[in-house]
């Protein structure tokens, strides 16, 4: 890619340590721009949550959820897995790549380890070349 | 209800990329709650469309609209203002939906955006299997509240066909019931099994699609 990868990442406020400072960590990541974005539960994440923000320009988006033996909403997880899984077959289906969009379950995450999965996603995305919606990006 | 499913987003794309600005209307009744056509599924496929446009090197401009019915004049009278500033129209209501908006609105090109399949029921989340055919000749009274028209593979009216699986499925489908062991089970369990060996009038398919177009007409409503 010409320019430094977008990544957004959409992430359960229970999958990270207490002491994690996300936002302060991203900063300092170098060779991706990402943007971290907490959310009370990842199942408050739809379809077009997803759609939008690559529409915006995002290369890749990482939504990280919790176990799902630990889901305080119970199903929230997996609800959360399952839209990803039809979002992904969207992007698939207009060659957009499904890769675009990940899915990870995890828990007590450092900032670190968070902003690690950003770093995998930029990787996954990377043979697809940047998001043909980023501004500039001819057409 | 009357339930839908999206055509694939590429011919979508393909029908509308000669056009530059679109409305992409929603209905919020039938298609809605077959999540096909309502509100969650205009702000899906917005998105989408504009993207499978960008990569095939059309990008258009889609402005998104969701009705509270398309089937009735009066919510179609919301798109007035918005008819003039664009090319082309994408309704993801049912095939009564769609030709409303092209009734009213004939000086631009209306789409479907989804196939209209059935008169269905939602019997489990994300599973809507159909109930009715619209066959204008209702014999659910007969039948134990279970319709061989739309339930039936071959739509027999007179028993099973012999084909029935050992686990009461259709020999067409494994997913699906066969329509006759569900009403012969239920006809035992009332105590009324004596009622299906009855000689029943012939159906009257006259009054189905078979029958031409319908009108249905009622003086007391007119104006």
């Amino acid at each position: 890619m010409s320019l430094d990868p977008e990544i957004v990442v959409l992430y359960c406020q229970h999958c990270v340590a207490q002491d994690a400072h996300v936002a302060v960590a991203a900063e300092q990541v170098r060779g991706l721009t990402v943007r971290p974005t907490l959310m009370p539960c990842s199942s408050k994440v739809e379809v077009p949550h997803l759609l939008r923000i690559l529409e915006q320009g995002a290369d890749g988006v990482e939504l990280v959820a919790c176990p799902e033996a630990k889901c305080r909403f119970l199903v929230g997880s997996l609800k959360a897995e399952q839209r990803v899984s039809r979002a992904r077959g969207l992007l698939e289906e207009i060659r957009m790549g499904g890769q675009r969009l990940g899915f990870s379950r995890k828990e007590k995450l450092s900032a670190e380890a968070l902003l690690d999965l950003a770093e995998a996603r930029a990787v996954a995305v990377k043979p697809l070349g940047p998001n043909p919606m980023k501004k500039g990006e001819p057409a | 209800m009357i339930v839908a499913e999206w055509k694939p987003v590429n011919e979508l794309a393909a029908a509308l990329g000669s056009h530059g600005k679109i409305l992409l209307v929603g209905c919020a009744t039938c298609v809605a709650e077959c999540a096909a056509g309502g509100e969650r599924e205009v702000e899906t496929l917005a998105p989408l469309l504009r993207m499978a446009l960008q990569v095939e090197g059309h990008p258009v401009e889609i402005r998104a609209k969701t009705l509270e019915r398309q089937c009735e004049w009066e919510f179609l009278e919301e798109l007035d203002e918005i008819i003039p500033e664009v090319d082309a129209v994408l309704s993801l209501a049912c095939g009564i939906g769609v030709q409303a908006v092209a009734e009213r609105f004939p000086q631009v090109p209306v789409y479907p955006g989804v196939n209209t399949t059935a008169l269905a029921i939602r019997e489990q989340p994300g599973l809507w299997t159909a109930r009715c055919a619209a066959c204008g000749d209702c014999v659910l009274g007969e039948t134990f509240g279970l319709c061989p028209v739309a339930r039936c593979a071959k739509s027999l009216m007179n028993g099973p066909c012999g084909g029935t699986r050992k686990d009461g499925k259709c020999e067409v489908d494994e997913n699906t019931d066969c329509v006759w062991t569900l009403i012969v089970e239920r006809a035992k369990a009332r105590g009324s099994l004596d009622s299906l060996a009855q000689v029943r009038r012939p159906k009257d398919w006259s009054n189905s699609r078979h029958g031409g177009p319908k009108r249905m007409f009622r003086e007391d409503l007119r104006e």
